[in-house]
């Protein structure tokens, strides 16, 4: 049974301070003219008045450079040429008031670190230390498409509790077992009830107006797509960087590097980028996406179309908004899964 | 490039530039004792170093 | 602007029509307030799609690295210096092209819809090279400070400038959206991809970060028109032009040089010249 708590507001600042004791804490920091996740100092408070992170808080679970191993190449040494787990602080974490999009982007981003085959250690131990805290979304972006993309503005899906702002208290909606114990740690304790919760979601829902539409993409086999006549169109004004794919909630794509000073090294992993023509370097030489709308492609194909026919659950995307608002030729993802949709509508 | 780097907050006498031809011994033994003389007064490099690399 | 628009897309049909040309870089409507999309017609049909405005910041030139067929493109004052500079550099050929010449009285910043900061400071508005105006040339600025925050810079301590650096790239992602949005980054492998040797570290270690950007901007040196594309791309609103800037003044008093006013000079990085200053040699 869920559980509902009230929380005044006068004690979340104590709350935040109880919680530090045995976590350590992620949350929205204003810094210049924009939020963005950083693990909370000692006595600092998440800036919860913001509309949403320039980045994601991807990087709380999937750092953008990330150590693997360690090794020596001094052969003096037992171990030399060995590689070395690194030794990670995976005490309990939490991060306070994500987006409910970025919390489902996570839950879309598990399915291909936690596999049957294959279980990601760094993310999924990242992941299963941390208990995510969600801030339900009064007032969302001219960008934001949550509610097409099979989230919303109220969505609970990969949360473990849901801040609902209530004027004086936020309403918190304790959705795991994690949940709970989170909630119980703070010291929160006040029974609440949600039932103002369902007015102010149909209210938030009810300002996201842009959407985006693919319900025709699953109709068309994979090649049609692929080889339709829009891309180079699409394609034309984008220089290729990594804004919208680093600043995705939903991308995931990283890139293995040793990195040696002296005879001591370090095996790391950086975010990576289909943007980027170095991502599909063969050893050979041969590069199988050495054209710009080959990698503009990829991007869309993969969020709208690989994706879903790969796992049935929707689209890879969750209408944040980020590589719309960010992109810096106005590449828009609505646009293009329109122009997509439209051309399956048509043939 | 002398002048960017310092821009950037390198410190002056950290790059420095000399024209020698391979007849001009004096001037290079002259030019490697001023340049290690300045650049031991400056010290050991504690800037634009890299050491191990920052990950998390 | 209207007036500029309408010529721009009159002589976009006519150039498409008679065949003098294949495509028209130009731009189109955004879908963001305060964005326009860089666009590429190929048929007459499509010109009205092109627009004008103050949202047109992103250097076309960019869009024409090694372009082989006939091109018209549409040109303000800085895109009009990088052509300058592609045609010395080899990237274009001058009779593939045929300039659009756009006087420009300034692009507005992406986020707060003001005069963006290079603009505020440009001394060439108008085209330096172009097959067509669309409309009358407009006043050169006179007596603007370029290099106001250079100086600042130069005004710090070694420690100061530093930390200067060190906090203005710290939301540096690597996204190389400066890099990718400049029309003088056209290498075919950029040394930060290199890996053969590996020049610089791939992750965000802030020696790493900080290589790139000084090299990067090293590179422009003598290139670099400050058309301000680099900045208008950073999706972390990093001030990018703090360093090609120095480079542009250093050039200027060294040289006497600006980078992309004419075709008949070599830039003063690939030539020699007895005068060159060479006090920094011992």
């Amino acid at each position: 049974m869920m559980k509902v708590i009230n929380i005044d507001k006068q004690k979340w600042a104590g709350g935040v301070e109880s919680l530090s004791k045995s976590y350590r804490l992620f949350g929205p920091m204003k810094e210049d003219d924009s939020h963005n996740f950083k693990e909370l100092k000692k006595g600092e408070l998440p800036d919860l008045a913001y509309g949403n992170t320039k980045l994601s808080p991807k990087s709380t679970v999937f750092p953008p450079s990330e150590a693997m191993f360690t090794y020596t190449l001094d052969e003096s040494k037992p171990d030399h040429h060995i590689l070395q787990d690194v030794k990670k602080d995976y005490s309990p974490r939490a991060v306070l008031g994500m987006r409910p999009c970025d919390a489902k982007a996570v839950s879309l981003v598990r399915m291909n670190f936690d596999t049957p085959e294959y279980r990601d250690p760094y993310w999924m131990d990242a992941y299963e230390a941390t208990t995510f805290v969600g801030l339900a979304c009064d007032a969302p972006c001219s960008t934001c498409f949550c509610t097409s993309t099979g989230c919303g503005p109220f969505n609970e899906e990969g949360l473990d509790v849901l801040l609902v702002d209530n004027g004086n208290a936020y309403i918190a909606k304790a959705l795991t077992e994690k949940g709970e114990k989170l909630l119980a740690a703070a010291g929160f304790a006040d029974k609440g009830d949600d039932a103002a919760v369902a007015t102010k979601k149909a209210a938030a829902e009810a300002k996201i107006t842009a959407k985006i539409e693919t319900d025709k993409l699953s109709e068309k086999v994979i090649m049609d797509l692929y080889d339709a006549p829009f891309w180079a169109d699409i394609a034309f004004s984008c220089i290729n960087c990594c804004t919208c794919t680093y600043a995705c909630p939903t991308c995931w794509c990283f890139d293995i590097q040793d990195e040696n000073k002296g005879n001591e090294g370090v095996r790391m992993r950086n975010w990576d980028s289909c943007m980027t023509p170095l991502f599909t370097m063969h050893g050979s030489g041969h590069n199988p996406r050495d054209k710009k709308p080959q990698r503009v492609r990829q991007r869309f194909m993969h969020k709208l179309k690989y994706f879903v026919d790969k796992y049935q659950k929707g689209i890879m995307c969750v209408g944040c908004g980020r590589c719309v608002q960010q992109c810096p030729v106005n590449i828009d993802i609505r646009t293009v899964s329109k122009t997509m949709n439209d051309y399956v509508a048509k043939c | 490039m002398k002048n960017l780097m310092e821009h950037m907050g390198v410190e002056p006498g950290r790059l420095q530039f000399s024209w020698i031809s391979s007849a001009e011994s004096t001037k290079f033994v002259d030019v490697v004792k001023q340049v290690t003389a300045s650049v031991k007064e400056l010290g050991p490099n504690e800037k634009f170093i890299k050491k191990t690399v920052k990950v998390a | 602007m209207d007036a500029y628009i309408t010529k721009i897309k009159a002589i976009s049909e006519r150039l498409l029509k008679d065949g003098t040309v294949e495509a028209v870089i130009g731009f189109r409507e955004g879908t963001m307030p305060m964005m326009s999309e860089p666009c590429f017609i190929k048929s007459s049909d499509d010109v009205k799609d092109l627009v004008w405005n103050a949202n047109c910041r992103i250097n076309l030139a960019n869009y024409l690295t090694n372009r082989k067929e006939k091109i018209a493109i549409v040109a303000k004052g800085c895109d009009s210096r990088n052509i300058v500079n592609h045609i010395i550099e080899n990237k274009i050929k001058r009779d593939q092209l045929f300039i659009i010449g756009v006087p420009c009285k300034g692009m507005n910043d992406k986020n707060t819809g003001a005069l963006q900061d290079n603009c505020g400071t440009c001394t060439h508005r108008n085209p330096v090279i172009y097959d067509e105006l669309v409309g009358d040339l407009v006043v050169e600025q006179t007596g603007v400070d370029k290099y106001a925050d250079v100086k600042k810079v130069e005004a710090m301590s070694t420690d100061e400038k530093w930390a200067f650096f060190e906090d203005m790239y710290s939301t540096c992602t690597r996204c190389y959206a400066c890099r990718n949005a400049c029309p003088l980054c056209y290498c075919p492998t950029c040394f930060v991809d290199e890996s053969k040797p590996q020049w610089v570290g791939k992750a965000t270690d802030p020696i790493d970060v900080r290589t790139y950007h000084f090299l990067r901007a090293y590179h422009c040196a003598g290139r670099c028109t400050d058309c301000g594309s680099c900045e208008a791309a950073c999706p972390q609103n990093i001030k990018v032009r703090q360093l090609t800037k120095k480079l542009e003044k250093d050039c200027a008093e060294l040289f006497g040089w600006e980078a992309g006013l004419t075709l008949d000079k070599r830039p003063p990085l690939d030539t020699f010249n007895v005068d060159d200053p060479n006090d920094f040699i011992k």
